[in-house]
């Protein structure tokens, strides 16, 4: 990704605002943009969704593979999670291979996930030491402008949650919905201004410092944690962020599950 | 099935998603798709489905690229992991190159490049669902991004593909039709002139074979035409 | 702006929405303009915009623009990067502007150039020369050009300046009195503002709606409507 300046006019307003609990476009410290989240929207893929957070647009898309379970977990399938960002969603994003931020991206999404428990790889085997489902999960980027860590991890979760293992066209059966026995979900707080906000855009993470992005799962407990960029906080910086992330994480999982329930 | 099996066309002529010979599948186009780009559109063609961004004009890197007379295209077109029934893998890819190379040189046959020396404009196409005729797709939707972007150009290019399938010749070959077809000619026209600017084929086409599909093209692509012209004035509401 | 009329107001009501390739049915006094081409008998339009005649020229407003430097132009610049006498300034444009020691307003010892201006400052500037490559020298020397210290900057794009200029500078003045805010319009399209929090969101939601829609008419109304509220 290029690196763009930063303005130090932009700073300074967003330490005033800051300063007055005030954001560049209105929000309260804690409100996310508006989310627009649907489902099934990419045909070829056997689970997929769109999120739309404000500005921001995401795509995942789950594909199978079938694979050789490792010989010392014979009766375990896999999951795969790639992030790569093209240049479509940005000025700033160029071609070539994965940049590191486009991997820190794909790799924190994966750990909440995979650390959830929600996708037990058990159930993923077909014939134990031969054959086992390779779960591939595809992020794809339409339009950045901020905050594309808890969009993918949104669309990601919908997408799994959604997805038909496609048993008959790899002939091992019928179709089934994948077991997902879970719901993580991430919220990401940027540093701006010297405090916390919650679902930053591309000006504030342009013009602020630090990130942290955590991933709850149903009862609360946290299955990822990852900070990002130049900066430091405190533990009741963290702390504060930490009671906000519950209140989020449900709402956005209530979210997901009345959008299951309306399918 | 294998080869040979598949029977493209019942008794009275109509083809297996309903259309006759010589029709198109059903395509929309919508602008302004992509928040952040300079211009964007979003093109549903059959089950095809792509996006097209367009940034810039800005200063061509690395400097050895730049040309002091005009500036550069810099077109890719790329499928996404999960547009196809088998996940393609991301990196480097010869037929991505390929089209991302003809899409280049169609649309730079048309756009204004001298006005902007040492500059580039990018061009992103990323196929998000793929159903045959992926390239068509990405061609138009292209053009669509660059008139959004108010990039100067002498028209738009359309592109639109005629094939053979069962010794028929058929407008826009669906997945089925290109997978046990005998020809394919896409082709990128001007509508205000019927000039072409983008022109493969691939496969067995007679003379006479070849001047319908050329025919059927032409025709496709003035409808197409219709549909982005359309697409555009709609982003800014329409004649008024 | 020298300009004295916006094209909203001189064709109000009805803008013609054309396209690239569009060819132009014009009688034979009539002159091509911006954006249109003539080839042989026809006039083709080369880019989407709306139409406008003026006289005897006819000639596409665009619907949307990246910012091209004239010579002359205000225009504000973010320090991107430095040498020991020259800074490099963004301005918006396909390449950077030159901004020499020898055209800021400050003696610069040598060596010390970070002391004035620093990466991501940004200044008001006039662009002093073009080359016909778009490489552009801008100069700091000159009435009310100076580093800008306070404020908010906000993005437009190029071709909806005169609409936010106004006729004789009237939606302009409209816009400073919505906010009780200092403005001041670089023709890169970017827009500086100086005032209180809410005075400066107030104009920066005019300058969104006038983004939005300054291709319609009503624009005035609509923007005298937000100082009603």
């Amino acid at each position: 990704m290029a690196i763009p300046i930063i303005p130090s006019l932009l700073r300074n307003n967003l330490a005033e605002l800051a300063a007055d609990n005030k954001r560049l476009d209105g929000r309260s410290q804690f409100s996310g943009r508006d989310i627009e989240i649907e489902i099934d929207c990419l045909h070829n893929a056997e689970g997929s969704c769109r999120v739309r957070m404000g500005d921001t647009i995401v795509l995942a898309g789950v594909k199978f593979q079938i694979m050789t379970p490792y010989p010392d977990r014979p009766t375990q399938g896999g999951l795969m999670t790639s992030a790569e960002i093209r240049p479509v969603c940005g000025p700033n994003w160029e071609p070539g291979p994965p940049s590191e931020e486009s991997i820190e991206m794909g790799r924190v999404v994966d750990r909440g996930i995979r650390e959830s428990g929600c996708i037990d790889t058990n159930e993923l085997c077909i014939l134990p030491g031969e054959k086992a489902w390779q779960v591939i999960l595809d992020l794809f980027a339409v339009s950045d402008d901020g905050n594309m860590f808890d969009a993918f991890a949104l669309a990601a979760i919908a997408a799994l949650r959604t997805a038909i293992v496609p048993a008959e066209k790899f002939d091992v059966g019928e179709d089934y919905k994948l077991p997902v026995n879970g719901t993580p979900i991430m919220a990401s707080y940027n540093k701006v201004g010297g405090r916390f906000v919650y679902d930053a855009n591309k000006r504030e993470e342009l013009g602020g410092d630090e990130r942290i992005h955590i991933t709850l799962g149903d009862e609360g407990h946290v299955h990822s944690l990852q900070k990002g960029l130049r900066g430091v906080f405190t533990a009741e910086e963290f702390t504060e962020i930490m009671d906000n992330a519950q209140i989020r994480c449900q709402e956005l999982r209530q979210m997901v599950h009345e959008l299951e329930g309306s399918k | 099935m294998g080869y040979g099996d598949y029977q493209c066309m019942d008794e009275n002529g109509i083809r297996e998603d309903g259309r006759k010979a010589d029709e198109m599948r059903p395509v929309e186009i919508e602008c302004g798709v992509i928040p952040v780009a300079d211009g964007s559109a979003y093109i549903k063609w059959g089950k095809n489905e792509a996006i097209a961004a367009v940034y810039g004009p800005m200063e061509a890197h690395p400097r050895k690229i730049q040309r002091q007379d005009r500036a550069i295209l810099d077109v890719r077109y790329n499928m996404a992991p999960f547009s196809t029934s088998d996940r393609i893998r991301p990196g480097f890819n010869r037929r991505s190159r390929e089209i991302s190379k003809v899409t280049r040189d169609a649309l730079e046959s048309v756009v204004d490049l001298e006005l902007y020396p040492r500059s580039k404009i990018r061009v992103e196409i990323e196929i998000i669902c793929a159903e045959a005729g992926t390239r068509c797709c990405g061609i138009t939707a292209a053009s669509v991004a660059l008139a959004d972007a108010g990039i100067p150009m002498s028209d738009m290019v359309v592109s639109v593909a005629a094939g053979k399938c069962n010794g028929i010749v058929l407008m826009d070959l669906n997945k089925p039709e290109d997978n046990y077809g005998e020809a394919d000619l896409p082709m990128g026209i001007l509508p205000m002139t019927d000039e072409l600017v983008f022109l493969q084929m691939d496969g067995d086409l007679s003379m006479e074979e070849f001047q319908l599909a050329w025919d059927y093209n032409i025709k496709a692509a003035h409808e197409v035409h219709a549909i982005m012209v359309e697409a555009l004035k709609k982003r800014y509401g329409g004649d008024i | 702006m020298s300009e004295d009329s916006t094209p909203a107001e001189k064709n109000s009501g009805a803008a013609r929405l054309v396209h690239p390739g569009e060819r132009l049915n014009v009688s034979t006094d009539i002159v091509p303009g911006h954006g249109i081409r003539q080839v042989g008998e026809d006039f083709v339009v080369m880019r989407m915009g709306t139409l406008r005649e003026n006289g005897k020229t006819i000639s596409v407003d665009p619907l949307s623009s990246r910012y091209v430097p004239r010579s002359g132009d205000l225009v504000v610049g973010y320090v991107e990067g430095m040498t020991n006498n020259i800074w490099f300034l963004d301005i918006g444009a396909s390449f950077n502007a030159i901004l020499p020691m020898s055209l800021a307003p400050w003696k610069v010892e040598f060596g010390a150039v970070r002391e004035h201006l620093n990466v991501g400052e940004a200044v008001l500037c006039r662009i002093q020369e073009v080359d016909e490559t778009h490489s552009a020298v801008a100069t700091m020397k000159g009435m009310g050009l100076r580093k800008l210290k306070s404020g908010l900057l906000e993005e437009i794009p190029p071709h909806i300046i005169p609409q936010v200029i106004g006729k004789g500078g009237s939606m302009l003045q409209t816009l400073k009195d919505l906010g009780q805010t200092r403005i001041v319009v670089g023709q890169n399209g970017r827009v500086w503002l100086d005032g209180d929090y809410s005075g400066m969101s107030k104009v920066r939601a005019a300058l969104k709606m006038v983004r939005e829609t300054a291709h319609l008419p009503g624009l005035k109304e609509r923007v005298n409507a937000l100082t009603d509220e």
